[in-house]
């Protein structure tokens, strides 16, 4: 029957490929289409006018080149951070209490501190979009943080966190971080978990403090993990538009400096009319994002470690 | 419009799409996709003998409303079709009433296959100014000299408010009937001015003289929705216009060079930031949504509130009791020439599509809601005016507005936020941190003349003026 092989394997894949083709490329292949046209989004006829989209792109500096410099901040910024916060938590709620009959066990309490990292994956980012726009808000109107740096005499901005621009960006980097940490301290405390505990006690025995033995242990071998989660982290950082919309004033303000690559598209593609030019940036984030990925992996391959 | 709907069609056909190469798959998609549809030659609507019926309505054509679902609701529209269904009892008409303007109906106009009678509001409203570039509105002329609903002599345009179509006007044409006579003001709670025997400033300098005194009772004198500075507009604009007279806004909306820096304006943006440098805003004011704002206003934590006159409406059932809602027009500066200036006219746009496949219908469908009937239906569902003359209100703050609202030429729209989306996200910002004294006066006038100046100079930027 092996000449039947491949119409069998055919017929299989022929809706799946085909959907995909439809629902993805197509939409993908579109928007590379528009992107060289006027199309406003509200008509069914528009021009091709070449790369000039692309060539004004560049010149945007009310939104687009802000925008870019923020998504590049929050690119390098928030993957590391939550990355360290990550590890840093895994390990010590994995590792970092006292031995316990010869066993190197997590610091007290360490299942309800997992628990309550936790808690944030589990809320829907429009819920922690506005507890947290009401927690950076002004002390005449509640802040949380504001009204608390007060009482403790400190100074604090009258206008709230993201009415002000020297602190928007931070904050939202702050709530992106808050609301990723806790899925990648499970995600790895689960990779530590694997790790053999023999190699931990062998260093103990050999005299290792718990700093050594993070540095030489436990990330070599998470590095994998680590790579994942920079991937992953990184296309959330492309992504972020929803916390910016939700809490920023005018949804990238005050005065463009929380602006990011995503809002900036929906900005142009649906409050503008200005669809071509937005599918313009979508192109080149697209791109930045393939390039990102293809990077992250190749820079971090390394000789993967047996154990 | 930079191209006449014949040289457009054509342009775009399935078959040049994506080449050879993608064609067998573009062909069988892209009836789905965002860029196909026929553009068929639109058919045009003419005013005919017969006064009951004067556009030719088709009596069994199906009618496709869509109704922005926000202050005002969709009960008025519900109402509306009645009346619709009375006269054509066959007519199947599909009502969908959303927040969601843009994202339902957007594909819709890029399909080729609008809605018949569009209420285009909102946060998610379709820019006007690419529906009016890309030429897919009807123009509403001959539902402006038609007769009107009540009375065969008078047409419809006759029976309308002054001003009422200006916001709906693009170059001498109308392309949207904005349902809603609204007028921008500063707000105050009478009770609370009457309590503490405060006298409601006229002018700029008693306005400054009482802002200590509402101080020492513990008040701020201003808010504003600090997130949303598009509130500051009018107060700003028309400021600057009771100054130096109503042509100083319009140069500025028609891109006269130098309008900015005309003297007036340069008044009215450093009275603004004196607010900021004196201390006059309720702390925090910067930070907070228009909600925010309005609570706070609503609980006497501040005394003026500048927002338009929707307000005592959309706040009768949160307001304290015995809060009285009072509306004055920006108290005016020394040397002003025309003191009565106020930002006064329709809002809420109700557009026809160009292609919409009940075009008569929906003409229909307007002149029965500029009836007198049909606009004391929504004066009495939501309490706010309509721009039909002679509309009865029981509400004292509508009646209060209308007296400020009286005189005809008094009465203008600045429309350039709505004509030049770059000069509109320039000025938002702009006036938040003047307002806050973070910028001086000049450099917010210089940078509102730079992106004025850049608009007026981009060919590629559809340009509006207003009539004289």
């Amino acid at each position: 029957m092996r000449h039947g092989k491949y119409p069998f394997i055919l017929s299989f894949l022929a809706l799946p490929v085909g959907l995909y083709a439809w629902l993805v490329i197509l939409p993908f292949a579109q928007a590379f289409q528009i992107s060289l046209t006027d199309w406003s989004g509200s008509s069914n006829s528009f021009n091709y006018i070449g790369f000039d989209n692309y060539v004004n792109l560049f010149k945007d500096e009310r939104f687009v080149l802000p925008a870019l410099q923020h998504t590049g901040i929050i690119l390098v910024v928030m993957p590391v951070v939550t990355i360290a916060l990550g590890l840093f938590f895994a390990f010590m709620l994995n590792l970092g209490g006292r031995m316990r009959r010869g066993r190197i066990e997590g610091v007290r309490g360490a299942r309800f501190h997992k628990i309550v990292f936790f808690f944030p994956q589990v809320l829907s980012v429009a819920i922690v979009g506005i507890l947290w726009k009401q927690v950076y808000a002004p002390e005449n109107f509640g802040g949380l943080i504001t009204g608390a740096l007060t009482a403790v005499g400190l100074p604090a901005p009258v206008n709230g966190f993201l009415a002000d621009k020297r602190f928007v960006l931070a904050a939202v980097i702050g709530v992106l971080v808050w609301s990723a940490v806790g899925f990648y301290l499970v995600y790895f405390s689960s990779a530590i978990a694997s790790i053999p505990r023999d190699l931990y006690e062998a260093a103990i025995i050999d005299g290792a403090g718990r700093v050594p033995m993070f540095f030489k242990i436990t990330l070599p071998l998470l590095w994998d993990s680590v790579q994942t989660a920079w991937i992953y982290l990184s296309i959330i950082a492309l992504d972020v538009f929803v916390l910016v919309y939700l809490m920023t004033p005018e949804q990238g303000g005050p005065d463009a400096s929380s602006e990011v690559v995503g809002g900036v598209i929906w900005k142009y593609a649906f409050k503008y009319g200005e669809q071509a030019f937005a599918s313009a940036i979508g192109v080149v984030l697209f791109f930045a994002a393939l390039s990102l990925a293809v990077v992250s992996l190749r820079v971090g391959r390394r000789e993967r470690i047996e154990f | 419009m930079t191209n006449t709907p014949a040289d457009r069609q054509g342009i775009f056909t399935r078959r040049n799409l994506f080449g050879a190469t993608a064609a067998g798959l573009a062909a069988t998609s892209l009836g789905a996709c965002a860029t196909s549809g026929g553009d068929d030659e639109a058919e045009e609507v003419t005013v005919g003998e017969d006064a009951e019926n004067p556009f030719g309505v088709d009596g069994t054509a199906p009618l496709d409303v869509v109704i922005f679902d926000g202050g005002f609701g969709n009960e008025y529209a519900v109402a509306h079709q009645a009346m619709y269904n009375e006269a054509y009892p066959d007519a199947e008409i599909t009502h969908l009433a959303t927040q969601a303007i843009a994202e339902t109906q957007q594909p819709r106009f890029a399909e080729g296959k609008p809605c018949d009678v569009l209420d285009n509001s909102g946060a998610q409203q379709i820019p006007m100014d690419a529906l009016v570039g890309d030429g897919e509105l009807a123009e509403l002329s001959p539902l402006l000299d038609a007769p009107s609903y009540d009375d065969p002599e008078v047409t419809v345009r006759e029976t309308l408010r002054d001003g009422v179509l200006d916001a709906g006007t693009f170059n001498g044409e109308v392309y949207a009937l904005n349902y809603v006579f609204s007028a921008w003001t500063i707000w105050y709670d009478a009770k609370l001015f009457r309590d503490n025997g405060w006298t409601p400033p006229t002018t700029w300098d008693e306005m400054l003289a009482l802002c200590p005194t509402i101080q020492a009772a513990g008040i701020a004198p201003w808010t504003y929705a600090g997130q949303h500075p598009v509130y500051l507009y009018d107060m700003f604009l028309i400021l600057a216009g009771r100054h130096g007279g109503v042509q100083v806004v319009k140069d500025i909306d028609n891109l006269v060079p130098d309008a900015w820096r005309h003297p007036s304006v340069v008044a009215a943006a450093e009275a603004m930031r004196g607010l900021g440098a004196s201390g006059y805003l309720l702390e925090g004011s910067a930070g907070i949504d228009h909600i925010q704002s309005q609570t706070a206003f609503n609980n006497n934590e501040a005394a003026f509130l500048p927002c338009g006159s929707w307000l005592p409406n959309e706040q009768r059932s949160i307001a304290p009791e015995g809060f009285e809602y009072a509306p004055m027009g920006v108290p005016y500066l020394e040397g002003s020439v025309q003191p009565g200036l106020i930002s006064a006219g329709g809002e809420e746009p109700f557009v026809v599509p160009k292609n919409a496949t009940n075009l008569a219908g929906a003409y229909e469908y307007l002149r029965i809601m500029l009836s007198q009937e049909g606009a004391q239906i929504f004066g009495d569902t939501v309490q706010a005016a309509t721009v039909v003359k002679g509309v009865e209100l029981d509400n004292p703050a509508a009646q209060a507005t209308d007296a400020l609202v009286a005189n005809p030429e008094d009465l203008f729209q600045p429309r350039f936020r709505f004509w030049y989306t770059g000069m509109d996200t320039e000025m938002r910002p702009a006036l938040g941190q003047l307002i806050n004294a973070e910028t001086t006066a000049d450099e917010f006038i210089e940078r509102m003349q730079t992106v004025a100046d850049e608009t007026a100079a981009d060919d590629t930027i559809e340009k509006f003026t207003h009539d004289e």
